[in-house]
């Protein structure tokens, strides 16, 4: 079969931030210090040697990247300041635009502006909305009650639409994440069997993230898993607790509890991984992308909003907090319905299902390659 | 002489640096100047025009200038001859050739077309006033290339002062086992050269002595040397052991390159020249206590030679050459932790592992992995080679650029690894032919005569050749566990071996960078000595007189290091036939050039 090469590719990587892939000589230190590099995903090299070749199908078939959680070792063990690591990363960014069928994934990769200017689009959109909807139905002074500015019945059904339209971009572009890495694989046919007998791989990845965790240093591992954890709680109460929370003055501290928790989780990790990059003491924080940037801002936009909502809402000041829910929104919506379909938000789905996907693959090709070749020659 | 210039370029943009205006209205100004036409950048030339021109101007001769203008003189010779003038006499005036490509283009430019102008050699009007020259040589180091310089000058009949460091001549070269590719012995090679040195009446040996002040111009240097305390008188001293027998206190042999133990009062190896001892006073009890201890090796010398009360001594040389022959030393391994150099018993260094496989090394020549011991003295285990009790490795793996090619160390290659890492595979490939040898490489560069069928020998015995350097290197159960990628079969490497040669590479050698001070030369971004051009100039420095040989200007192999000491030799030798030190880095001034090339062509 003839492999067709794209001599570009490597050029177009530039944009997703891998500066400096033709540095490499391929001595193969990278793959042999990481601590995840095992046969048959040995990496960061192949991926380095596939983008020097500009193997562009080849690359897009690979789940390497999302196996990578840039603990940054290679590259500072790379004899030729060649960034690895970073290299990873602009492959995850690539692959984020290549698992989505709009298109827009890629523009915001390509274009800074034209992400940010979705972003306040989608924002103003949301404002004017939520201003209209709010002045159309009740009071902007009241926060509870029958005449309330935005009443939590109506937010449950704009969150649980706008979860199911994400949920649509999302799978869709996972079932093509699927069918690029092990469908159309012709070499490796998964038997359904294991898909289902390997499916707790899924839950567990994405609850645990045990295998970041094998880095060499822990905390990046513990930041992050706070990050996700508090994330994930925060969806579960809005998506399912919602009214709880917002019911006036008397406190539903289960709720509460939960929710406070989360969201200091989320604004201490936020303004961790922010002053991280933006010291770059660190050389995974060295490089940062636009969208890492975004991400990052929106997030903490989020946050810190979510916090002086709760604060508004317990002091009875209904017009203040009418506003600020306002405000709030016109972060979570642009967040949502941007960052986890096309952006750094899509790998919380990506990640655990190439993790899944790869051990599936791996369990059939080591047994091909078992019965293809004997043990490797040793001393 | 009625002259015309015509400035043609070639585009090459090598003339940046010179303002083309102002050389224009220069040469107008020159004497027999009767005009000036810029052509620009490749003209297309018309023969007949040109001629006509000549004719009109009278011109008898015609001066092309510019980056390279003998692109353009078969056009000017021919419109020469058509209009009837001598061909000879069309000159060139080529600024590039003559160095107006930097800073001082502007001048330069002007000086050179000045003396085609008036029908003179750049060269001989340029060349700067100079001193007589001293008829001695200083050589600074007697590695290879140092003994090399040394007898090439001295078979002439010339005197040369050589300067070495440590107590004995021969360098890095006396420690190795074989040279590459020839596999040839190392010592039989070496030995014939330093007993020369030793017995040469023009040669002036002066070992365990450095250079400590220089002083003077090109062609009259006189040099302060300090001749370190010997403690051990050398025109006495029949080195029949006695005071080593007796003497209590024990140091890392240098010459082993630290793997066996040397007492303080020692001879480096049994070949050395001067064949002498020497007190090393940094683990001499006497000297170390001040007089009040020990001292026993004066007391049971039988030729009374020992003088552990000897002071160094300052001579003063004057000399009007001076080579640099330094050579290097080895990458310090242990900043690379994850090889577990200096931690894990079995990683040796290159050096090492050649003293190892030396018949004249401490195991002579029996290759060994390290047997653990307890120290009384220290009271700790130690690990040491030992020929009885050491077991011959079953295994071997050689690690290639090993602080090369390394932006975390350094970014050069050291171009002798790849060739000394095959010849240790076939060392041990010779000595235990049922061993695993396994070479990791980024790259296989073995770009000499006869080392790439080198190369394919040594893969043709068995060794094992693998792309792709090691990462790692941890110990398990007492072996050495190698961790690394085999980029050609794509599979991770993960198995343990017996032992592991790092195969380090060249740096600087310690005090060259003050040497250089000393000197007033450059050295570049890695310490190693500047060569005045690479490729036209490689052996002399920016300061006259004062010329480097061997690695000290970059690393290279021992037929290179030799050939430079020859080259290098050459020069001090012409320096000294025309009488005159060469100073290269002064330039004579335009209007010096204008005269001397107007008083050349009345001769």
């Amino acid at each position: 079969m003839a492999i067709r090469a794209n001599p570009k590719l490597i050029t177009e990587l530039e944009i997703y931030g891998a500066q400096d892939v033709s540095k490499c000589y391929h001595c193969g230190n990278c793959s042999a210090t990481c601590p995840f590099s095992k046969e048959p995903y040995i990496f960061p090299r192949r991926s380095m040697r596939s983008l020097q070749m500009g193997l562009e199908a080849k690359l897009e078939s690979d789940l390497e990247p999302w196996l990578c959680y840039y603990c940054g070792e290679c590259s500072v063990e790379c004899p030729r300041d060649a960034e690895p690591g970073e290299t990873m990363m602009s492959l995850r960014r690539w692959l984020t635009a290549r698992y989505d069928f709009t298109g827009i994934s890629r523009l915001f990769y390509l274009s800074w502006k034209a992400e940010l200017l979705a972003v306040i689009i989608v924002a103003l959109i949301a404002g004017a909305g939520f201003l209209l909807y709010g002045f159309s139905q009740g009071n902007i002074t009241q926060y509870n009650g029958p005449d309330a500015f935005l009443p939590a019945s109506s937010i449950h059904i704009f969150d649980w639409t706008l979860a199911a339209v994400l949920l649509a971009l999302l799978l869709t572009n996972c079932a093509r994440m699927w069918w690029f890495t092990v469908g159309r694989d012709t070499k490796v046919h998964v038997p359904l069997s294991a898909y289902v007998r390997k499916i707790y791989l899924l839950p567990t990845h994405f609850f645990t993230q045990m295998r970041y965790a094998r880095c060499e240093q822990k905390r990046p591992w513990a930041i992050h898993l706070v990050l996700m954890l508090s994330y994930v709680t925060m969806l579960i109460l809005i998506m399912f607790f919602l009214a709880p929370m917002w019911s006036g003055p008397a406190v539903k501290w289960s709720v509460h509890v939960f929710g406070l928790a989360a969201t200091a989780g989320l604004l201490v990790t936020t303004i961790i991984f922010l002053r991280k990059r933006l010291k770059k003491s660190e050389v995974q924080y060295q490089h940062s992308h636009e969208t890492d940037w975004m991400f990052l801002v929106l997030l903490i936009v989020v946050a810190a909003t979510g916090l002086v909502q709760f604060t508004l809402h317990r002091l009875g000041l209904g017009t203040a907090a009418n506003i600020n829910y306002v405000i709030h929104m016109m972060a979570v919506v642009p967040m949502l319905l941007l960052e986890v379909p096309f952006s750094k938000w899509s790998h919380m789905a990506y990640r655990p299902l190439a993790m899944y996907f790869a051990d599936l693959k791996a369990e059939e090709m080591v047994s091909k390659a078992r019965e293809a070749v004997g043990a490797p020659q040793a001393a | 002489m009625r002259t015309g210039v015509y400035l043609c370029q070639t585009g090459t943009g090598d003339l940046d640096a010179v303002n083309l205006h102002s050389v224009v209205s220069y040469a107008g100004n020159l004497p027999n100047v009767e005009m000036v036409k810029d052509l620009g950048t490749m003209p297309a030339l018309n023969i007949e025009t040109l001629a006509a021109e000549i004719r009109a101007n009278d011109l008898q001769r015609v001066v092309i200038a510019g980056d390279s203008p003998g692109f353009f003189k078969p056009a000017f010779t021919t419109a020469m001859r058509n209009a009837g003038g001598d061909p000879s006499e069309v000159r060139l005036a080529s600024f590039r050739q003559h160095g107006a490509s930097f800073g001082i283009g502007t001048v330069r430019a002007k000086s050179v077309l000045a003396c085609a102008t008036f029908g003179v050699p750049y060269g001989l009007a340029a060349i700067p006033d100079t001193t007589a020259t001293h008829p001695g040589t200083l050589v600074i180091g007697a590695g290879v290339a140092g003994i090399q310089a040394s007898l090439e000058i001295a078979d002439a009949g010339k005197q040369v002062f050589l300067v070495e460091r440590t107590g004995t001549i021969g360098g890095h070269m006396a420690m190795f086992d074989k040279t590459f590719p020839t596999l040839d012995c190392a010592a039989c090679i070496l030995t014939p050269k330093m007993v020369a040195v030793g017995q040469h009446e023009m040669i002036d040996l002066m070992t365990y002595s450095e250079v400590e002040e220089v002083s003077g111009s090109p062609g009259d240097y006189t040099v302060k040397v300090r001749k370190k305390a010997r403690r051990v008188d050398i025109r006495a001293c029949v080195a029949c052991h006695a005071c080593m027998d007796a003497c209590p206190q024990r140091a890392p042999s240098e010459f082993d390159s630290g793997i066996v133990e040397r007492k303080a009062i020692y001879m480096p190896f049994p070949q050395a020249v001067p064949n002498v001892y020497l007190v090393d006073e940094q683990s001499c009890t006497y000297v170390q206590s001040d007089g009040a201890k020990c001292g026993v090796c004066a007391k049971k010398c039988p030729k009374g030679c020992i003088d552990l009360d000897q002071v160094d001594e300052i001579v003063e040389l004057e000399v009007g050459n001076i080579i640099l022959a330094l050579g290097y030393d080895i990458y310090d391994a242990r900043k690379i932790e994850r090889y577990g150099y200096g931690v894990l018993p079995n990683v040796l260094t290159a050096l090492e592992f050649e003293r190892l496989t030396n018949a004249s090394g401490p195991t002579s020549g029996k290759i060994v992995t390290k047997t653990k011991r307890f120290n009384k003295r220290t009271k700790t285990d130690e690990w040491v080679f030992d020929a009885e009790e050491g077991a011959a490795p079953a295994s071997v793996a050689i690690i290639h650029c090993v602080g090369s090619r390394d932006a975390n160390h350094n970014a050069y290659c050291s171009r002798v690894c790849c060739m000394y890492s095959l010849k240790f595979a076939h060392l041990v490939k010779e000595k235990l032919p049922d061993a695993d040898c396994f070479e990791f490489y980024i790259d296989m560069r073995a770009f000499g005569k006869g080392y790439e069928e080198f190369a394919d020998r040594i893969k043709a015995e068995g060794t094992f050749v693998v792309r792709g350097r090691t990462a790692k290197v941890t110990e398990q159960d007492g072996r050495m566990v190698i961790k690394g990628e085999d980029i050609v079969s794509d599979r991770m490497v993960d198995f343990p071996v017996d032992m592991v040669i790092l195969a380090v590479g060249l740096v600087p050698a310690r005090g060259a960078g003050e040497l250089a001070r000393l000197l007033g030369i450059q050295t570049d971004t890695d310490g190693w000595f500047s060569e005045l051009d690479y490729n036209s100039d490689p052996t002399d420095t920016e300061r006259g007189g004062i010329a480097v040989a061997g690695v000290c200007q970059g690393p290279k192999d021992i037929p290179d290091t030799v050939a430079q000491a020859a080259a290098v030799a050459a020069g001090a030798l012409k320096s000294i036939a025309i009488g005159r030190g060469l100073d290269s880095r002064a330039s004579v001034p335009l209007s010096e050039i204008e005269a001397r090339a107007a008083d050349l062509t009345r001769v």
